[in-house]
């Protein structure tokens, strides 16, 4: 029984599309079936002709109604668990109780002192945060313009946390909040390996037993992960395909043993509460941000930047700035060999709304309804659906969407290291490689915060390979051996 | 131009550790027959056994004294072309160290205390958390529940994931001041060429680092690492192509170019001023230490472990509480394939005195006074030699060192790993292995701080060959 099938039984109990909101949105909500395996997925909203109407009359969403939007959406999100129109609960009833449950147990761990105090030293002992905000001086140089004018750049180091990435931040408190549920065990999907490294992590320190699922292709790129994982006392299972297949074998097993296990969600996608609880855990990246940009250079951060594979890394540091429209919010997603081909992960940027792994979000799918496989160099990256809030907030305007390459990645992960000494993931990478087109139109001094979310231990050896291959295409190129491009 | 030690055994005659320093007078004094026509009495000659009468403590001595000698160890033995190198390097060091705001200087770069911290912040990291390992300390209760409270300095939270970084920061912003754009350094497993090149590229100095060529072999990534981050590898082919060819290689380049270059030592070795140099850059360790325990348990920690390749974070954390004596220093070296097999790096244990890299301390030599190559699983831990300061404190007797086994370390590695989540490198889990001696013999409740002084991601893989996992 995968996900997605039974979605069919319950295309006729879909919430009814918010329609409140509708004409101030103005957007057009068509008519679409999604298909998976075979199976027709429900259909997503209904025509209406009033909205109809205002798409045509539509004017620019202005400022103030993007933050009463926001405003609303905060303020019903934890009974509907909705982002304007895209998240909800798409899941079968044997799940709607367990999530029910899941949703109060973590309201009642946000308001109990004793959990935050925990979660607290956790966080700062085991984990190491604060994590600092770092002036990149030779990166803040190498962008100034022919007149010494450009942004200030300053890096948010989550690689410098336990296990190298953001991750831990959420899988500590999700494992945290499993314990005090009294679950034995956890059950987690993970593309890249960071989720599961940070989840094989956290049980450990927490005496729980783990169970990692990973996609096969996945396993063989991200070997040193698994390790990892093994190394921890975790059990890594390996599912063909990649992360969404991973994502829907963990579900089902989760589905099996729902009184024991915990299904641990590493990002900020599935059916509600898990993109609020993903987000709310994540949210202390901005959190500190704020309190470190007053510090340093007493005002706020003008943009900020952050890779999107699901988005939990680019919600962490936006969540806290959201209602400060003066804010600029970018997420990078991963274009991989071109946006326009068929093998990248941009879907915000190429994405069509669908419900998937029981939320309504953007996914890049086919004419038919068929998942595309996403690919891109940050295996981080690789996910067919993203975020519904980061859906929302792309909808609403609050927040821009661009694409990087695999080769901009990669030569921005050189130039980092090169420049300041800091080798970051390849999914960060991406963020830092959109700097080459945003600091060009920035004002002098404008402060850019980008989330440097992991550490790039793990891909040195894609970028070695890549280097490989570009020396040997330049010396094919003029017969003359030439030195690495560095 | 290797320094390669020299040691007749009369000269080295074992001293024991005792609470007064004083150079123990040897049993048989030497005799001494002057040539008087037709008369010969012997005489005999006794050294002076009041030259130190006072009950000798660590406070007394000055560490290192004004030649940078820790009791009879340490000092500069070097050649003449380097002394005034060292002592224009010891200068500007006093300056930084004295330092907290912009001072000018004539040709010299603006750099200054402030800075340093900001960098040790920022980009490094610190403070490093005190952690409390929760369920290590379970793991050592007894069967009546009582047992130490076990914490582990996070010095694997470090960027570049391990202490080294403290003094390679430290060492870059030295060498700005001194005006020198060259930076070279030696390199065994690659982690101190890693953090060296990781702070030139940070400071945008040049940057080149000495490897044996089988080192190079066996670390490729380590080396692309390097070179991506903008650092020159040179391959060095002389001796066993390990570590001590690449320190004197390195030591070398440094006499011919030393009007522009910078050597950045990656440990309490070398000659002075290096040992009180990067023990000074790493000290920040145990001050935070201090700072930290009063703030968890309003005390001072009872016991306090630390693993010894060449020292450096050892004495980074034993430093702060040398004149604490009621807070035990105990320091773990590598015993490899045993202490008897004669493959290991248990210098403390196993040497002998004798000058190596510019110092005299404890040193793994054979008969001839040849260095004796060393073995560990975990590369940084593989040094025939060891700081001249711990030579002092284990003759002091005011630190313990001890050995444990590869075996011994991998099983420490499987164990904080399943235990706490958190990976250890394999030179740190030399350190955790010790707990298991130890802890038993500690009574209720006293606060063991261990230095986890790296992470352990890049050991997984000779790890896993071990651990079958």
């Amino acid at each position: 029984m995968n996900l997605q099938t039974l979605s069919l039984h319950h295309s006729i109990n879909l919430p009814s599309p918010n329609l409140n909101n509708s004409n101030r949105l103005g957007f057009d909500w068509p008519l679409r079936t999604v298909r998976h395996k075979g199976f027709k997925v429900c259909s997503v909203m209904s025509r209406d002709t009033q909205t109809q109407i205002q798409t045509q009359t539509q004017t620019q969403t202005r400022k103030t109604d993007v933050l009463q939007l926001i405003d609303e959406t905060e303020e019903s999100l934890f009974r509907t668990g909705k982002f304007g129109r895209f998240g909800g609960i798409f899941v079968p009833e044997t799940l709607v109780t367990c999530l029910k449950v899941l949703l109060s147990e973590f309201n009642l761990c946000m308001h109990d002192p004793h959990f935050q105090g925990e979660l607290s030293t956790a966080l700062r002992d085991y984990v190491g945060r604060e994590t600092p905000l770092y002036f990149a001086e030779r990166l803040t140089d190498h962008y100034k313009n022919g007149r010494g004018e450009g942004p200030d750049i300053y890096l948010k180091r989550e690689d410098l946390s336990h296990g190298g990435a953001h991750k831990i931040n959420n899988a500590l408190a999700q494992a945290m909040l499993a314990k005090r549920m009294g679950r034995r065990s956890v059950v987690a999907a993970t593309g890249a390996g960071q989720h599961g490294v940070a989840t094989a992590a956290a049980c450990a320190k927490l005496a729980m037993e783990c169970t990692i699922i990973m996609g096969h292709l996945d396993m063989e790129r991200q070997s040193s992960n698994v390790l990892l994982m093994k190394n921890f006392g975790a059990e890594v299972k390996s599912v063909r395909g990649t992360f969404k297949d991973a994502a829907s074998e963990a579900i089902r097993e989760w589905v099996g043993d729902l009184e024991r296990k915990y299904y641990l969600a590493g990002t900020a996608v599935g059916p509600h509460p898990c993109p609020a609880m993903v987000r709310e855990f994540q949210s202390i990246i901005g959190k500190e941000t704020r309190r470190q940009a007053v510090e340093k250079w007493g005002g706020e951060p003008d943009v900020l930047v952050a890779c999107v594979g699901s988005g939990s890394n680019a919600l962490g540091m936006f969540h806290e700035f959201v209602r400060d429209k003066d804010i600029r919010l970018i997420g990078v997603e991963a274009a991989g060999t071109g946006i326009d081909g068929e093998t990248h992960s941009a879907t915000l940027a190429k994405g069509e709304i669908g419900v998937y792994h029981g939320a309504m979000t953007l996914l890049l799918q086919d004419h038919e309804g068929q998942i595309l496989g996403p690919r891109s160099v940050g295996v981080g990256l690789e996910y067919p659906g993203v975020s519904p809030e980061l859906s929302f907030l792309r909808e609403i305007g609050r927040a821009e969407f661009h694409t990087a390459t695999d080769e901009e990645a990669l030569d921005a992960y050189a130039l980092l290291c090169r420049l300041e000494g800091i080798c970051p993931a390849l999914e960060a990478a991406h963020a830092l490689a959109h700097l080459g087109k945003l600091c060009p139109t920035l004002p002098d001094g404008a402060k850019v915060v980008v989330n440097c979310s992991g550490r790039g231990d793990k891909d040195i050896e894609t970028v070695f390979k890549y280097q490989q291959l570009k020396s040997a295409q330049v010396s094919d190129g003029n017969n003359h051996p030439k030195p690495l491009q560095m | 131009m290797a320094f390669a030690a020299s040691s007749s055994s009369a000269a080295t005659a074992r001293y024991s550790a005792q609470s007064d320093l004083a150079f123990r007078i040897p049993s048989n004094p030497p005799k001494f027959a002057p040539y008087i026509s037709g008369h010969t009495p012997p005489i005999s000659c006794k050294m002076a056994a009041t030259a130190v009468d006072k009950e000798l403590n660590a406070e007394a001595l000055q560490r290192p004294d004004a030649f940078g000698r820790f009791g009879r160890f340490g000092g500069k033995y070097v050649p003449e072309t380097l002394m005034a190198a060292l002592t224009e390097l010891e200068a500007a060091f006093n300056s930084l160290a004295t330092d907290h705001e912009f001072q000018s200087g004539v040709g010299l770069v603006f750099v200054s205390r402030k800075e340093l911290d900001g960098i040790l912040k920022d980009y490094v990291g610190r403070d490093s958390p005190l952690y409390f390992a929760e369920r290590l300390t379970e793991h050592y209760k007894r069967h009546d529940g009582t047992g130490p409270h076990v914490y582990l300095k996070r010095e694997d939270l470090n960027h570049t994931g391990a202490h080294k970084i403290n003094n390679a920061v430290a060492q870059a912003l030295l060498a700005k001041r001194l005006g020198k754009k060259r930076i070279i350094a030696e390199t065994g497993a690659g982690q101190h060429g890693v953090a060296t090149a990781t702070v030139c590229a940070r400071f945008g100095l040049e940057c080149i680092i000495y490897m044996g060529a089988q080192d190079m072999e066996r670390q490729a990534l380590n080396v692309f690492r390097m070179r991506l981050l903008g650092a020159e590898v040179r391959a060095v082919h002389s001796g066993t192509a390990t570590l001590k060819d690449a320190t004197s290689e390195a030591i070398r380049d440094w006499v011919t170019n030393v009007e522009t270059t910078h050597y950045i030592l990656g440990s309490v070795a070398g000659p002075h001023p290096y040992p009180m140099m990067v023990r000074e850059f790493h000290k920040v360790i145990g001050q935070e230490t201090r700072k930290q325990a009063l703030e968890k348990w309003g005390g001072k920690p009872d016991v306090i472990v630390a693993c010894i390749g060449g020292g450096s974070n050892a004495m980074g954390i034993f430093h702060e509480f040398v004149e604490d004596e009621d807070v035990r220093l105990i320091g773990v070296e590598a015993a490899g394939f045993g202490l008897d097999s004669g493959k290991h790096a248990a210098t403390l244990t196993k040497g002998e005195i004798g000058v190596l890299h510019g110092a005299m301390s404890y040193l793994l030599q054979d008969e001839d006074g040849q260095i004796i190559e060393p073995h560990s699983i975990s590369a940084g831990l593989d040094y025939p030699g060891v700081g001249p300061e711990h030579s002092f404190l284990k003759d002091l007797g005011r630190a313990e060192y001890h050995s444990i086994t590869d075996e011994e370390a991998l099983e420490a590695f499987k164990r904080l790993s399943r235990l706490e989540g958190i990976i250890p490198a394999l030179e740190t889990s030399h350190a955790l292995a010790y707990l298991e001696k130890l802890c038993p013999t500690l009574p209720d409740g006293t606060k063991v701080v261990l230095n986890c002084s790296g992470r352990g991601d890049k050991d997984v893989n000779t790890a896993i060959n071990y651990l079958k996992l």
